[in-house]
């Protein structure tokens, strides 16, 4: 089982909701400590968006609960003080500028003027957006709405944020930078709840990774568990001069050796299993949108 | 909780106020359309007709026959001969601008204008009515004037003045001699050189009075007769002037720009993931609806105060009633705001929603006389106008500026007024929680 983090500052209990007749998440239930990055992987559709909505405060589910940290539930507003969500869409004002977004929504959070401007100071700092404070977001590029959308879940200084594919849409340089910022939340001690279709995101930034289908929690457990669990075995591939071999290995070393010892070999490839493999042995190889 | 409601509904001020369309639909289009119909109104009243007047002539000597034969032919004037009882009815009854009383002694005090005798007029006038006070008494002293110098210019009329004076002169006792002295001879020169420039400008020392006089500089300050002003309340039939009329309209635009900005908000904010994000801020949705409807509802206010004190010190938009006024555009904006809640449920974009808010508002406007003003409608129409809340808030502006409507006359429309906004906004809050999550 999971060992990661400290105090349990989420914990979701037999969370059931339903559209109509669609089962959009069913009967799931984890936790999530703090200081620790936990991932949601899933296909379109599967349910990680509702079940950010249900952490949120946003829907409340037709069955099971949410708890924060200390037993308190989202749907209240006073508790939603202690979450932080950057949505998938751009939540932000484009007519205000980077400083009156994080004022506004500050606001609405924190009552001491003097807390809000050192916290709005903060957020632009950390988000590498205080040289353009005052310019107004219609401006901005792509990655620097999302890290202002970043920064926007941050400014009431929340101790569990709810990042929905916060890095959607952006070039390599804004994705490592919130790469970056997200791990120095996750040292400052905050839960963080990270949704994604990246693959190499969940690995390099969740401590534990939940893969969702269908409503269902299918797995939940560390990046390398997973693999071990789901991943399958390793596959070697030897190319020769007029034939290709592949196996499937639990030692790719010691297979390799073998394979060698067989005949000259013009090419060896060796395919460890991956989290991306783990997501397709657990969730299928069909299309989830036709 | 205030303070939440107050920040939502400044970052929605802020947002209207950045965007340019809405704020010209909003704030610049209202002034337009206000002074545009009310310049229209009031070039067609320019040419219907000139200043009217009553003329009284209660003194009925040659004097005075001649000067309201001049008032008559005047190019400003539209006289009426009229008794004192008539002109005081027709301008409390806003009738006439203006009557103007020839007063006993008239005549007399014009033929010896050398003895310092002021020609005394009576003017009764509306003294809500400024500009007109100071035309009136600006062309009478023009009349007057020109009458004045007609007499000097018109040798008979001047000999028969020095004559007059000579005997006056010959037959005071206190004179002393010297001073007796002093006035024939001043008076026969004056005799002389009014027969000396009869001869020399034959032409121009008729006795026609119709060309053009102009004050000489030395008697800048002289009234050639005394005019007693007397105020005569009027009972207000109708606006006072055009922008009376146009200003409650172009407030009623503005107030439907306002309306449909703020309801396309709520779906943008929708459609652009923004609401989501304040509902999952620590605030319950009383809040975020509040803010919306505060913003509204201040923007609704603002812009009808604006446009009222313009009217009031630009356009002579003179409100009847200020507390009237003031509660018929809080009773106005309550309306509004419950329309635009009702207008963000009409669908699921902004397009549509715009599409439909307009729709809806148009029909509104024109039903109620937004566009067309009612009594050019047939009675049913004007009967089907009762269901839109814009006739209802251009009877409650106009009963407040215009109509002169009484407190007990102003509830009925306060009272729909704040029933369609209950109403609406009940309804708008039911969809909208159902369209959020839906």
């Amino acid at each position: 089982m999971r060992t990661t983090g400290g105090k349990t500052m989420l914990r979701l209990h037999k969370l059931v909701k339903r559209f109509g007749s669609v089962l959009a998440v069913d009967d799931l239930s984890l936790e999530a400590r703090s200081g620790e990055v936990l991932g949601f992987l899933g296909p379109n559709g599967a349910g990680k968006t509702t079940t950010i909505s249900m952490v949120s405060g946003l829907l409340r589910p037709d069955a099971g609960h949410v708890e924060l940290d200390d037993g308190e539930r989202p749907e209240r507003p006073e508790s939603r003080r202690k979450i932080g969500v950057a949505p998938q869409a751009l939540a932000i004002y484009d007519d205000l500028t980077a400083e009156e977004n994080l004022r506004f929504f500050g606001k609405l959070a924190l009552a001491d003027a003097g807390r809000l401007r050192a916290r709005v100071d903060w957020c632009l700092d950390f988000v590498l957006l205080t040289d353009r404070r005052k310019d107004y977001v219609k401006t901005f590029s792509g990655g620097m709405k999302r890290r202002l959308n970043l920064a926007v879940a941050l400014v009431h200084d929340p101790p569990l944020l709810l990042l929905d594919e916060p890095t959607a849409g952006v070039d390599p340089q804004s994705r490592n930078v919130i790469f970056e910022k997200i791990l120095e939340l996750r040292t400052s001690g905050r839960t963080i709840v990270y949704t994604t279709h990246y693959m190499e995101e969940a690995e390099r930034l969740c401590d534990c990774v939940g893969i969702i289908d269908h409503g269902r929690l299918l797995a939940i457990d560390t990046v390398d568990r997973l693999i071990d669990a789901h991943g399958g075995k390793s596959v070697v591939t030897a190319v020769r001069q007029d034939s290709e071999e592949r196996i499937e290995s639990s030692d790719p070393i010691a297979d390799v050796v073998k394979l060698q010892g067989a005949g000259d070999i013009v090419s060896l490839r060796i395919d460890r299993p991956n989290l991306e493999r783990v997501f397709l042995n657990l969730t299928g190889r069909g299309l989830r949108d036709r | 909780m205030i303070r939440q409601v107050l920040a939502l509904a400044g970052k929605d001020v802020r947002l209207l106020v950045r965007d340019k369309g809405g704020t010209f639909v909003t704030f610049a289009f209202p002034f337009i359309y206000a002074v545009f119909f009310g310049l229209i109104f009031a070039s067609r009243a320019g040419t219907a007709s000139k200043i009217g007047i009553d003329v009284v002539d209660e003194d009925q000597t040659a004097h005075s026959a001649a000067f309201v034969d001049r008032l008559a032919g005047a190019d400003e004037f539209d006289v009426t001969r009229a008794t004192r009882k008539d002109a005081s009815d027709d301008v409390r009854r806003g009738r006439k601008v203006a009557y103007v009383i020839v007063t006993k002694g008239f005549g007399e005090a014009a033929g010896g204008i050398l003895f310092n005798k002021q020609p005394k007029l009576e003017v009764g006038i509306d003294p809500a009515r400024q500009a007109e006070t100071a035309m009136v008494q600006g062309m009478l002293t023009k009349y007057m004037f020109e009458m004045i110098t007609s007499t000097f210019t018109n040798t008979a009329a001047m000999t028969s003045q020095i004559d007059q004076a000579k005997k006056l002169v010959a037959a005071d006792k206190s004179l002393g001699p010297a001073r007796r002295t002093m006035f024939d001879r001043f008076f026969n020169e004056l005799d002389r050189f009014t027969t000396k420039l009869h001869e020399e400008e034959p032409s121009k020392s008729g006795s026609d009075g119709n060309r053009e006089t102009t004050t000489p500089d030395s008697l800048a300050g002289w009234q050639p007769m005394d005019i007693e002003t007397t105020n005569v309340a009027r009972e207000h039939a109708g606006p006072k002037n055009p922008y009376e009329f146009s200003f409650p309209q172009g407030i009623i635009w503005g107030v439907l720009g306002c309306c449909a900005s703020f309801g396309i908000s709520l779906v943008t904010e929708r459609t652009r993931g923004t609401l989501a994000r304040l509902r999952v801020a620590p605030i319950g949705r009383v809040q975020i609806l509040g803010g919306k409807a505060t913003a509204c509802f201040v923007s609704t206010l603002t812009l009808a105060t604006v446009m009222i004190f313009v009217g009031r010190y630009v356009f002579g938009v003179h409100p009847g009633s200020w507390w009237h006024l003031a509660v018929s555009l809080t009773c106005i904006a309550v309306a509004f705001v419950g329309i635009m809640m009702f207008l963000s449920t009409l669908g699921r974009t902004e397009r549509t929603v715009s599409g439909v808010s307009w729709a809806v508002l148009l029909g509104m406007a024109m039903l109620g006389g937004g566009m067309v003003p009612q009594f050019y409608m047939p009675p049913w129409m004007q009967g089907m106008g009762d269901i839109s809340p814009v006739k209802w808030a251009i009877l409650a502006m106009e009963g407040a500026i215009w109509r002169g409507f009484s407190t007990s006359e102003m509830f009925l429309p306060w009272a729909v007024l704040a029933g369609f906004g209950v109403v609406f906004f009940a309804i708008g809050v039911r969809g909208f929680a159902w369209a959020d999550e839906g």
